[in-house]
């Protein structure tokens, strides 16, 4: 049975998108359509004095917080609920909203805002955690500009340190990242024919829209409705942003009563919509006489931006993830989120765990040649297993297959042959990564805040209704629900119906993100279909409602003090890199990429094939090439012109395989993978380079700016 | 808004140029982007726009008197599919964005636009090419590293029209081309090398340098490249260091968004001593 | 204001605008045609390609003042072709297609490839798409799906 849902289908979705006839949200005719435009400030720190708006031609419109219904609250509720609507007295990064402007034509909207005049008292912006740490101007945020300040501890980290023959320093840096989801936001709000609110929008969560919309509005959940339409791409750059632009045109749409459209254009998309969290983390590791580690000592801190948002669980799964699949005795772990005056940071494919996975795949490199030892034995040697404690104290439950997959990339990439072959500063080198990560939300999110719950249907026509809240938005969903269930009722694969979730229709099964909708939400469609299968004769039409439950033995979380099972399961992996470095330009050419991955059992291995592969190209861009610095809070590189994700031509054909590992609780075994497999290729493209350069590497990108630096540290 | 004309002939369009004061435009892919609003808008251009894309006059490839002629709205894919073209300016115009913008961008179209990265005008300056400019009272041209005068700066004069670009034979026997850019395709340049020699006999009988983006406009080194013609190998090979420093102090980048000036300086005059040491001085008789 | 008299998918149009408006509006706008996406505006993702007289272009690019007796294929048009239908179907069993944004500009651009090289190397297919972003498949299942299609539509182009 396994076999066959891993056995590949066209995907459902393929020929309309091909052919151009799949409808996205700027796509749909709306009769009357009005657009609305953004006055953002230009301030990065400041109190508003005044707003003047010039005269509007009739048919134009300015909104602000004074048009919030009463009842209804100038803050967007996501994760945290500091983000206003509309900037009220203080402005606290450039480009927040400060009104809205509405109207039929984009050109005179465009001028109009140009004419909006602001009149700002300056305040000291701060634009990077060393200054947010020196609490320059004064904090932003409470007394010392963190929004979370976390401490782990797993062993006796400080008696470790006391016995230490020698410790070693290091601190890992890495950027922002830009999702460059193909298709910019784009959100409509609209006054229903029944009186609802309606948003239809590109995006992740439709149910974070409708809470963060309601609260707003002051309407009763249920008076908002929202479709999620055809989404060209998200990688959680639409996970709580549309919530950001879905408010303000709310209160418009209800204020004016016509329908409005909110399309970013790139440039601004790019400009101020939220980035990966950039982080630095500085290692202390303990070593004894024989080089063995006994402890660690790991401080994570990261730009957080101008609002909270969700950093707060971003940093968790990055001080999660900072020991990467390594059993290290004693650990002592401090992560804080810092407040900015940047664009806020929000969630991005990893969410915090790319960032505490470089760090530490790096460090444990730097370690390697520090002591000159065979990186990947150093790495062996601590390597997870099952029933090993984490970070967090929790338990691996699940057979860690690492080994297998270590022996499996070596045999496809030559990687030990070729380690021998090249010398180091030869500007050939190859490099390794190993990386895990777990499924679903982080902690008890799932029982505790989630709640998910699925709905199936049998019809009277036979076919069955499956009612979800997750979104297809290009990572396959709409093939990979309709296996899974189909495979369980036996039927075939188009008999499932699996629309675009709109609110009034679907239960709230929660997120599309945290690599939970085949790992979470994939099992509860499984156990539906189950329930569904054997109630199948009671009725010409039956429906069946499954809900959330944690699996059984895992030890329950703290979240007070962060202790317990941060994760049911992981999928794990491992990523090889070879490349050559250019000697006159420091440009680096990627010659082989390989990779494993077990993600359980994949329910579609084309689909799981097709994450594997953009995954790593986009880690690749994370690794190589998106360099995206901010001056005095503005993005340098906001065009797709500058800031450059890869092409056609950037990297090789990737060669990847998985090792099954069924996972009890997972449908049909299957595990997340959406987000492993981007956890991995920036450290192995990292450490080849390092190879190939014969210094150390601790920063990404790795620029071929930066590689020179580097070399010619290493030559002085 | 401004207005916009499709002239049905050049002196119709000489016309505009003096009547109108508009701006040529051939595939137009540099205007769109320089004068770009917001999507959805047209774009803002400060004056009005003259479309000459379609003139047969200007579609032309032509061998001439020791050289080529190019029309001056002759696309980069018509340039790159032609038997005659240079092989150092084939290589610049594949690396110059992608198949669909080449296949409506043109080399004038680069050249009247000045950018001190423009990838062609690096490698038509290697080329000691010229332009040709017509009015109404007659027609000059000038050597490509007169016309262009600063960044986003040309001398054309406001009732001329560029017409024709005019590439002298390429007699050399080695040529260098190397953009670096941002990524490997689609990119644009931090900084990019052209580099032309005809050596025989174990001499240099002609040698030209261009180094863009490091420097307000592309640099090429007249006085430089004196000093080398004429002369042999063995002889040059002795004041290499001298020509390689008098070459580093007319690399003058600067940092943006792309890159840094102390890599682009670095990586220039990489090139520039690879060029020199390790082709120019490798060949036969040295 | 002028007319301009241009083709789309093989039917004429006559459109009184604004000459400097992009063809990538008029296509989107005032035509409704739909399956050409902006991705950026400015010529670098390749998601608003179209076939101007037989050659890939960014419709961004292109004021429609140019288009003055010009033939455009869109997706649209594309799609109801034989040799449109087999790059659609060589996509979907390469696994070409994630989020689909990026995917008919492939098409377009997958379609003039193989009518000036009906037999591509992988090299000379990256090339050929080296103008088309995509964010989601990494590309190698999009190359893998040119080369499908010119093997299973040989003699097509």
């Amino acid at each position: 049975m396994n076999k066959k849902i891993s056995t590949s289908i066209k995907r459902v979705d393929a020929g309309i998108k091909t052919g151009g006839a799949a409808r996205y949200i700027g796509d749909i005719p709306f009769d009357g359509l009005l657009y609305g435009k953004i006055v953002r400030s230009s301030r990065a720190r400041a109190i508003i004095k005044s707003v003047s708006v010039p005269a509007l031609p009739e048919g134009y419109y300015y909104i602000d917080a004074k048009d919030i219904p009463s009842g209804g609250r100038n803050r967007i509720e996501m994760i945290k609920d500091d983000w206003p609507v509309f900037a009220d007295e203080h402005v606290r990064f450039i480009g927040e909203t400060i009104g809205l402007l509405v109207g039929p034509d984009r050109k005179e909207l465009n001028r109009l805002r140009d004419e909006v005049k602001v009149e700002y008292e300056d305040l000291t912006p701060v634009f990077s955690i060393e200054e947010a740490e020196a609490l320059k101007g004064g904090p932003i945020h409470g007394e010392d500009n963190t929004y979370a300040d976390y401490r782990l501890q797993k062993g006796d980290p400080d008696a470790a340190f006391a016995k230490a023959a020698r410790v070693i320093e290091d601190t890992i840096r890495t950027g922002f990242q830009e999702h460059i989801y193909m298709e910019p936001q784009g959100v409509v709000a609209k006054t229903e024919d029944d009186g609802k609110l309606g948003i239809l929008f590109s995006g992740q969560c439709p149910f974070y829209v409708r809470h963060a919309v309601s609260a707003t509005m002051g309407l009763a959940e249920d008076q908002v409705r929202v479709q999620q339409v055809v989404t060209g791409g998200a990688f959680g750059g639409k996970e709580h942003y549309p919530d950001v632009i879905s408010t303000p045109l709310a209160v418009a749409a209800r204020k004016i009563g016509k329908p409005i459209g909110l399309f970013f254009d790139r440039v601004e998309d790019i400009s101020f919509t939220p980035k990966r969290h950039p982080s630095v983390t500085r290692f202390k590791t303990a070593l004894d006489e024989a080089g063995n580690i006994i402890g660690m000592d790991i401080d994570v801190r990261i730009d957080a931006g101008a609002y909270e948002s969700c950093s707060m669980v971003v940093l968790q799964r990055a001080i999660f993830s900072v020991n990467s699949v390594y059993n290290i005795p004693n650990v002592k772990i401090r992560g804080r989120a810092f407040a900015t005056n940047n664009v806020p940071s929000d969630a991005y494919r990893g969410f915090g765990a790319p960032q505490g996975l470089f760090a530490m795949e790096s460090h444990m490199s730097h370690l390697a040649r520090a002591i000159n030892v065979d990186e990947l034995k150093l790495k062996q040697q601590y390597l997870l297993k099952q029933g090993d404690v984490t970070v967090t104290n929790g338990r691996i439950h699940e057979e860690v297959k690492l080994p297998e997959i270590i022996q499996r990339i070596d045999d496809m990439s030559g990687y030990s042959k070729k380690l021998k072959e090249h010398t180091p500063g030869s500007w050939k080198g190859i490099g390794i990564s190993l990386f895990n990560h777990g499924s679903g939300f982080t902690g008890n999110g799932e029982q505790e805040i989630i709640k998910g719950v699925v709905k199936m249907r049998k019809r009277a026509d036979g076919l069955v209704d499956l009612l979800v809240s997750n979104v297809e938005m290009g990572q396959g969903l709409q093939t990979t629900f309709r296996k899974i269930a189909a495979m369980v009722l036996e039927l075939p694969v188009d008999s499932v119906i699996y629309n675009d979730p709109n609110t009034d229709l679907v239960p709230d099964s929660g997120p599309t993100c945290a690599s939970r909708s085949i790992a979470v939400v994939g099992y509860l469609v499984q156990e539906a279909a189950k329930k569904l299968k054997d109630r199948w004769k009671e009725s010409d039409i039956v429906e069946v409602r499954q809900q959330y439950e944690p699996p059984e033995g895992l030890i329950p979380w703290d979240q007070e003090n962060l202790q317990g099972d941060a994760y049911p399961s992981y999928g794990w992996g491992a990523n090889v890199i070879e490349v050559e470095v250019d000697p006159l330009t420091y440009e680096v050419t990627t010659k082989g990429i390989w990779a494993v991955h077990d993600v359980g059992v994949a329910i579609d291995e084309k689909v799981v094939e097709g994450q594997v592969d953009g995954g790593i190209i986009q880690a690749l861009g994370y690794g190589s090439l998106e360099k995206l610095e901010v001056k005095e809070g503005r993005f340098q590189q906001k065009t797709m012109a500058d800031y450059t994700i890869p092409t056609t031509m950037d990297f090789p054909k990737i060669k990847s395989a998985l090792v099954d590992n069924p996972y009890e609780y997972g449908p049909f075994g299957a595990k997340g993978a959406g987000e492993l497999v981007f956890d991995g290729a920036a450290a192995a493209f990292a450490d080849a380079v390092q190879m190939a350069i014969n210094g150390d590497v601790k920063q990404i990108p790795v620029t071929p700016e930066y590689i020179m630096e580097v070399r010619e540290d290493g030559n002085n | 808004m401004v207005d916009s004309y499709r002239p049905l002939s050049l002196k119709e369009a000489f016309d505009l140029r003096a009547e109108k004061g508009a701006m040529p435009f051939a595939g137009g892919t540099d205007l769109m982007v320089r004068y770009r609003y917001e999507s959805g808008a047209i774009p803002d251009y400060p004056r009005p726009i003259m479309f000459l894309g379609h003139l047969d006059d200007l579609r032309k490839i032509r061998r001439i008197e020791h050289g080529l002629s190019i029309g001056a709205a002759v696309t980069m894919t018509e340039l790159l599919d032609h038997d005659e073209v240079p092989e150092i300016l084939k290589e610049s115009l594949l690396t110059i964005a992608a198949p669909g913008l080449r296949n409506t961008a043109t080399i004038a179209g680069n050249i009247c636009n000045a950018s001190p990265a423009g990838d062609s005008i690096c490698a038509l300056y290697a080329l000691d090419a010229g332009v040709k400019l017509q009015s109404p009272g007659g027609e000059r041209i000038e050597p490509l590293y007169q016309f262009i005068t600063g960044p986003g700066k040309t001398d054309l004069h406001a009732d001329e029209i560029l017409t024709e670009i005019i590439i002298p034979e390429d007699r050399s026997t080695i040529h260098l081309f190397k953009k670096v850019g941002t990524r490997r395709a689609n990119a644009l340049s931090k900084l990019t090398l052209s580099a032309v020699a005809r050596i025989s006999d174990g001499r240099i009988d002609e040698i030209r340098i261009a180094v863009g983006a490091v420097a307000p406009t592309v640099v090429r080194s007249l006085e430089l490249e004196k000093k080398m013609e004429g002369r042999s190998l063995k002889d040059v090979a002795l004041e290499a260091e001298d020509i390689l420093r008098d070459y580093d102090a007319l690399v003058q980048p600067i940092d943006d968004q792309r890159s840094t000036a102390v890599y682009r300086k670095r990586v220039a005059m990489n090139l520039v001593r690879h060029f020199l040491l390790g082709v120019v001085l490798q060949q036969k008789g040295a | 204001m002028a007319t301009i008299n241009f083709s789309i998918n093989g039917t004429s149009h006559a459109i009184d605008t604004d000459p400097l408006r992009r063809l990538l509006d008029i296509l989107r706008e005032d035509l409704k045609l739909t399956g050409v996406k902006e991705g950026c505006g400015e010529g670098e993702c390749g998601a608003c390609s179209v076939l101007k007289d037989g050659v890939l272009v960014n419709s961004c690019m292109i004021p429609i003042g140019t288009c003055e007796g010009s033939e455009i294929i869109t997706p649209e048009g594309l799609r109801e072709t034989v040799q449109g239908k087999a790059i659609i179907d060589a996509y979907g069993e390469s696994g070409a297609v994630q989020c689909g944004f990026c995917t008919p500009g492939m098409m377009m651009a997958t379609e003039a490839l193989l009518r000036k090289n009906p037999s591509p190397t992988e090299g000379e297919a990256r090339e050929a798409l080296s103008g088309n972003l995509c964010r989601c498949t990494g590309y190698d299942m999009i190359i893998d799906g040119v080369l499908k299609a010119a093997e299973r539509g040989k003699g097509l182009w």
